[in-house]
């Protein structure tokens, strides 16, 4: 699952599939600068999430510049799909966050991560002695996205102001559709889509994470940007 | 802590423990002091590690720091972990654990100001849970008869093993089993004879195996051996010990001594090797064996 199969995939269709929101409409509810101002603070973000997720607790994970999108409630599944593709199986570790800024983190892990994550919870042959493995590998892959989502969510709540709480991640299985609380769906609801890639470098695993935030938040989110941006200013 | 909180706290079967950023105890509810047999007053304001130093582990702290640094909750899983503390089972002894298994929790707690403060451990007992879960795994992958895995479970773990170790570039090697002449055994002896030899053998062999490796009732009479971190010659070596094992075994059916011997044949993964090939070029050497006069090892390289 590479950053150009995807984004190849998602040029193609979503104009197709009309996935985005118009140019007007999303100037409407964020302006473009807004967007950037917030593509730049996930960025800062997300550097001082892998950077502390080395120094704190020496798991080494390397993050892409992430994007940011609107996208209409009702096509979030059909994004979804069109980001995994319709190659490899994969699994998706959804966990929930509530603060200012409300919504849902997931994780889009090839299907086969978790045996590849279990050295991170120490020597492989002791975990799989008790022949415990699928639920081995689920919960090394667990807790990983866990932590994954945890720094990432808990680094951008702090640089906008927020502070978070979670519900414990869930692994959601193959089905995409399933991966979205009913909530999010709404048809009429806008979702903030904000997307990176990420890979954990002794593992070799890759995947991509995305956060998507509901209409209500967004309120509260543009006085956060407006905040962030004005220190900058004057 | 004062009120309901507290009362609820002391109640719920669930063990609650609060730390501080130095790891040093702030609250410890009854139910940790029962299955510790440490009072709260006793351990309330010295380091954890001081009590329980096998808690200051990689594992451990990792968790704890995502909640102390991060803000976030860590999850540390009985699969994973089997406990964060070492209480002894609940209960008459289970022949299964001899620690209660525990799914354990961190979340961080704010001070007012917003700051973390404390960190909160919850644990649950989830030993019973671990033994169901447990015993259906092993109905699941086990063959009734002589107690080796079954086929099933080859199915899922030669694939993954072979993965593996090609992805960490060691040593798989696999061993096949057949035993001469079975069907001798089953026509002369009847088929309660046949069963007795089939779980005697299975016996032997897994008395000889080391602990990582597996025994695998493939089919009928034929058994599949998986040995990782294991390279070609060392294979041989094993499947020959096998074989003089069984040599000697005497095997007691009715008023006679039944004695049998297996033939055997030994692969190593190769590179380019699936599973399956892997598995075929063992059977290979095991069908040049059966043609060459029985009761031997062959390896295929």
């Amino acid at each position: 699952m590479s950053e150009a199969i995807i984004s190849e995939i998602k040029l193609a269709n979503a104009a197709e599939l009309d996935l985005f929101l118009s140019e007007e409409s999303q100037q409407r509810i964020m302006s473009a600068d807004e967007r950037d101002t917030l593509q730049e603070m996930m960025n800062i973000a997300f550097g001082r999430a892998a950077a502390s997720l080395a120094e704190v607790i020496s798991i080494f994970v390397s993050l892409s510049v992430p994007c940011v999108q609107l996208l209409k409630g009702e096509k979030l599944t059909v994004y979804l799909e069109q980001m995994v593709g319709p190659g490899p199986e994969i699994s998706i570790v959804e966990e929930r966050f509530y603060g200012k800024m409300e919504g849902s983190a997931f994780l889009v892990f090839p299907a086969d991560a978790g045996g590849q994550l279990v050295p991170l919870f120490g020597d492989e042959e002791t975990l799989y002695e008790g022949e415990a493995r699928e639920e081995v590998e689920r919960d090394a892959l667990l807790t990983t996205g866990g932590i994954l989502i945890g720094a990432c969510v808990g680094k951008l709540a702090e640089l906008l102001g927020d502070q978070v709480s979670y519900s414990p991640a869930k692994l959601v299985a193959k089905t995409q559709g399933k991966a979205i609380p009913a909530a999010l769906c709404n048809p009429d609801a806008v979702a903030i889509v904000l997307k990176t890639d990420f890979s954990f470098r002794e593992e070799s695993v890759q995947g991509f994470l995305f956060l998507v935030t509901s209409q209500e938040s967004i309120g509260w989110l543009k006085e956060a940007l407006a905040g962030f941006l004005s220190q900058y200013e004057g | 802590m004062e009120g309901l909180p507290a009362q609820i706290l002391e109640i719920v079967d669930l063990g609650v423990v609060v730390l501080d950023t130095e790891f040093r105890v702030c609250y410890w509810n009854r139910w940790m002091a029962f299955h510790s047999g440490i009072a709260a007053e006793a351990i309330t304001g010295t380091p954890i590690f001081e009590s329980y130093p096998k808690l200051n582990t990689p594992e451990f702290l990792r968790g704890a720091r995502m909640s102390l640094t991060f803000g976030s909750p860590a999850v540390f899983p009985q699969s994973l972990h089997h406990y964060l503390f070492p209480f002894k089972v609940v209960g008459t002894p289970n022949g299964m654990f001899d620690l209660m298994q525990q799914h354990c929790t961190s979340a961080p707690l704010r001070e007012p100001d917003g700051e973390i403060g404390h960190l909160l451990i919850t644990v649950q007992d989830v030993t019973e849970r671990a033994i169901s879960q447990q015993r259906l795994r092993e109905l699941n992958i086990r063959d009734q008869l002589t107690g080796a895995y079954n086929r099933r479970y080859l199915d899922h773990r030669l694939p993954d093993e072979c993965k593996r170790h090609d992805r960490h570039h060691r040593s798989l090697s696999v061993i096949m089993i057949d035993i001469d002449f079975f069907k001798k055994v089953n026509d002369q002896h009847g088929h309660e004879a046949g069963d007795k030899v089939l779980s005697q053998v299975a016996g032997k062999l897994m008395a000889t195996v080391r602990k990582t490796d597996c025994l695998v009732r493939y089919g009928g009479e034929e058994f599949c051996c998986i040995l990782p971190e294991t390279p070609l010659e060392n294979a041989c070596v094993l499947a020959d010990r096998f074989r003089t094992s069984v040599e000697r075994l005497a095997i007691a059916a009715g008023s006679t001594e039944l004695r049998v011997t297996i033939s055997l044949g030994v692969a190593q993964l190769r590179p380019e090797d699936t599973h399956a090939t892997l598995l075929k070029r063992a059977d290979e050497g095991l069908y040049d064996a059966k043609q060459s006069g029985r009761n031997r090892v062959i390896a295929r390289t």
